[in-house]
């Protein structure tokens, strides 16, 4: 390999040529191809790289340089035919005829590929069928040599039509040609396909890290909006608690008698101040839940007493509506832990926008049951390697249900967005700006419990709400 | 471009750019045809199943003078479909010269634009200034119905800078006139910026006429490059 980089540029192995034919043909293939030759026509060949590593080769030595290795002024004539050899270097597109001082013969054809040359091969040793006398330097190259052992070795040698060799060095030429071809197309293929793949990388990285400074933007941004919007409500509160006292101490003729109709406008003022209010406090505790900043003092909670307690705060307005309002529990359900205001606050919002969307004799039905939740190991655990999950968690699961308008599938992961109404027209007719449902969810997260819609058979929605009976520990 | 001054051989990168399927293997591939044997080697394809190409198609040939220095050139083509952008990228770095193939149907206009847009956005990725970079445009598909007028096209082409051929890749035709221009465009700027003629005693006249010779297009070089369309001075008879 000349190149310790996994990936070689286009340039590389275009413009610069830079690859060696080990890069292009494996030797295994090549040694194939001079073998298949060897086996037609007897002729031994070499496969040299420009470096003059041996590649490949086909065909031993001949018997006749083995008997004159064995001799010292045969072993000369070996060197000197060997040196003769590896010193030819045609130029591309072209072979060497070299007759060596033993009588053999050897033709060396380059290997070139777009005119740069790869390597050498080296076809013989082999004898024309011309060549029928032994060369005066073979006859005398040793004093020991025996003359009948010399002769029956060369009529051994490889025989061959002058034609015959033309045409292989030929053949030769057009296969390598040919093999070169497609190794150098695989090798540009393979090394493409890798720089595009690094280059498309590259690209997604930047795209990816662009995207990240979005998002950081954006959380920023976001962190200020929470930061601004608990301000100004807190800065809203503040005038505002006393236009009620004010139109409170009124109504109450504390700066003396009022008519009727101040007091029924001083009522509206009341009201929609008390409203005001409420709308304000719902921002600030959306905001504390946001940024992460609201206590919550959890406790040992039994969840009975605050449906109980929310039935009685809710029953007059439920009656109003002709709505029927009712909780059930076992006794036996054990206490909870949870903040029981916030949790208060939790069902007292959902028992309200049940009566809000419930018609008239319609029902409205608090329950509380124990029941067993397995613990994902993690936020998107699918399924698998049950056996390396946690264990069942006791929770409490408390289920407000109506028999409403219900709410459809789709929309049903959206409610809890904050400022979501399912239909804007509804807000008109039913008030509330859509903070309920996102604080009801924020305060279940902050118990470490679950908050989902299911139909309520045969009609209306049901909130069910899951809250873990103990601290989250691994204990059955 | 890459200059081997033992071997006095100076190898430059041609790249034929352009939306997909208006024609750029088909120009390598008369080109290819045109050669004589001496001059060109195999034409490389890398295309998928269905004759898409892939990553390029490659065409090597060789040109040069006895003395002084030989000329190998090596004649790109990129992918057209869109999704290949960052091949397209890739096969653009290092190119000396871009001949980029349009579509002649009225049809393919805006194809056309948004390519070109790539080609200019792609040039500035890889640091080519595109204002620089030797450019030639061909209009081609001229046998099929519906293009755009020749007049329309002149008018336009008087008004840019680059010279407009007018081809049809699959007859053969502008291919060589595209193909010499954008050498020609090339290599005046690589010898204004390397003096290759001073250096090596480079004879541009002799270099031409054994490009077309070996083209097999008997024209003289003024015939060929004075093809294009909407020439406001018809320039290239200077050597």
């Amino acid at each position: 390999m000349t190149s310790q980089r996994p990936v070689r540029s286009l340039d590389e192995l275009t413009i610069e040529s830079k690859f060696s034919v080990q890069e292009l043909v494996s030797r295994s293939a090549l040694e194939e191809l001079l073998a298949s030759l060897y086996d037609l026509f007897g002729i031994a060949s070499k496969v040299f790289a420009s470096d003059g590593a041996l590649i490949a080769e086909a065909g031993s030595g001949s018997a006749l340089q083995i008997y004159l290795s064995s001799l010292p002024g045969g072993r000369r004539l070996v060197r000197e035919t060997v040196e003769l050899v590896k010193t030819s270097t045609p130029k591309p597109n072209e072979s060497q005829q070299l007759q060596c001082s033993t009588g053999e013969r050897y033709v060396v054809v380059g290997l070139d590929y777009d005119g740069r040359l790869l390597g050498r091969v080296v076809i013989g040793p082999f004898l024309l069928t011309d060549d029928r006398e032994l060369p005066e330097a073979l006859l005398r190259c040793d004093p020991a040599i025996e003359l009948e052992r010399l002769q029956e070795l060369w009529r051994l040698l490889n025989h061959c039509e002058a034609l015959l060799i033309a045409r292989v060095v030929v053949h030769l030429r057009t296969t390598l040609g040919l093999v070169l071809f497609s190794g150098h197309r695989a090798l540009l293929a393979s090394s493409m396909h890798l720089a595009s793949v690094q280059e498309s990388f590259r690209e997604l990285s930047e795209k990816s890290a662009t995207l990240q400074a979005a998002y950081e933007r954006l959380k920023d941004l976001d962190r200020l909006k929470s930061n601004f919007l608990a301000t100004v409500s807190h800065e809203l509160r503040t005038p505002l608690t006393s236009i009620i006292g004010y139109s409170e101490m009124l109504i109450a003729g504390i700066a003396g008698d009022i008519n009727d109709e101040q007091r029924e406008f001083m009522g509206t003022i009341h009201e929609k101040g008390g409203q005001l209010l409420e709308l304000i406090k719902g921002l600030l505790d959306l905001t504390k839940l946001e940024s992460g900043t609201l206590s919550l003092h959890k406790a040992e909670t039994p969840v009975l007493p605050i449906l109980r307690d929310i039935v009685h705060t809710l029953l007059p307005t439920a009656r109003a509506k002709g709505v029927v309002l009712s909780a059930t529990g076992d006794a036996g359900v054990p206490t909870l832990w949870g903040d029981a205001s916030r949790l208060r606050q939790v069902f007292l919002n959902l028992t309200e926008n049940a009566i809000k969307f419930t018609p008239a004799e319609g029902s409205v039905t608090l329950s509380a049951a124990m029941t067993h939740v397995e613990l994902p190991l993690d936020a998107d655990d699918d399924g698998p390697a049950i056996v390396m999950r946690g264990v069942k968690r006791p929770m409490i699961e408390i289920r407000v249900a109506d028999t409403g308008i219900g709410i459809s599938e789709v929309e049903r992961p959206r409610v809890f967005d904050a400022f979501y109404q399912v239909d804007s027209s509804s807000t008109r007719e039913q008030g509330g700006a859509g903070l309920g449902l996102s604080i009801v969810k924020r305060l279940v997260d902050a118990h470490d419990g679950t908050v989902h819609i299911e139909e309520n058979v045969p009609r209306g929605t049901a909130f069910v709400v899951r809250i873990p009976c103990r601290r989250l520990s691994f204990v059955g | 471009m890459q200059l081997d001054f033992t071997s006095r051989e100076l190898t430059i990168k041609l790249v034929y750019y352009g939306p997909a399927l208006s024609g750029k293997t088909t120009n390598l591939q008369a080109l290819h045809a045109a050669s004589t044997p001496d001059a060109t080697g195999r034409l490389m394809t890398l295309e998928t199943r269905d004759d898409r190409t892939l990553f390029f198609d490659l065409l090597p040939l060789t040109f040069g003078s006895e003395r002084g220095l030989s000329i190998r050139l090596k004649v790109f083509t990129v992918p057209g479909q869109v999704i290949h952008s960052s091949t397209r990228r890739l096969v653009l770095q290092g190119a000396d010269g871009v001949a980029f193939i349009a579509d002649s149907r009225v049809a393919e206009t805006e194809n056309n634009a948004v390519a070109f847009r790539d080609l200019r956005e792609n040039l500035k990725q890889n640091g080519i200034n595109p204002k620089q970079i030797p450019l030639v445009l061909q209009f081609n598909k001229r046998d099929l119905p519906d293009v755009r007028g020749e007049a329309e096209l002149a008018e336009m082409a008087a008004q840019g800078k680059e010279p407009v051929y007018l081809a049809s890749a699959v007859r053969g035709t502008g291919v060589v006139d595209t193909f010499v221009a954008l050498l020609h465009q090339t290599w005046q700027l690589l010898d204004s910026q390397h003096g290759l003629v001073e250096k090596f005693g480079f004879d541009t006249t002799a270099f031409f006429a054994d490009v077309l010779v070996k083209l097999t297009d008997p024209r003289p070089l003024s015939a060929v490059l004075s093809s294009r369309v909407g020439k406001k001075n018809p320039k290239g008879s200077k050597p």
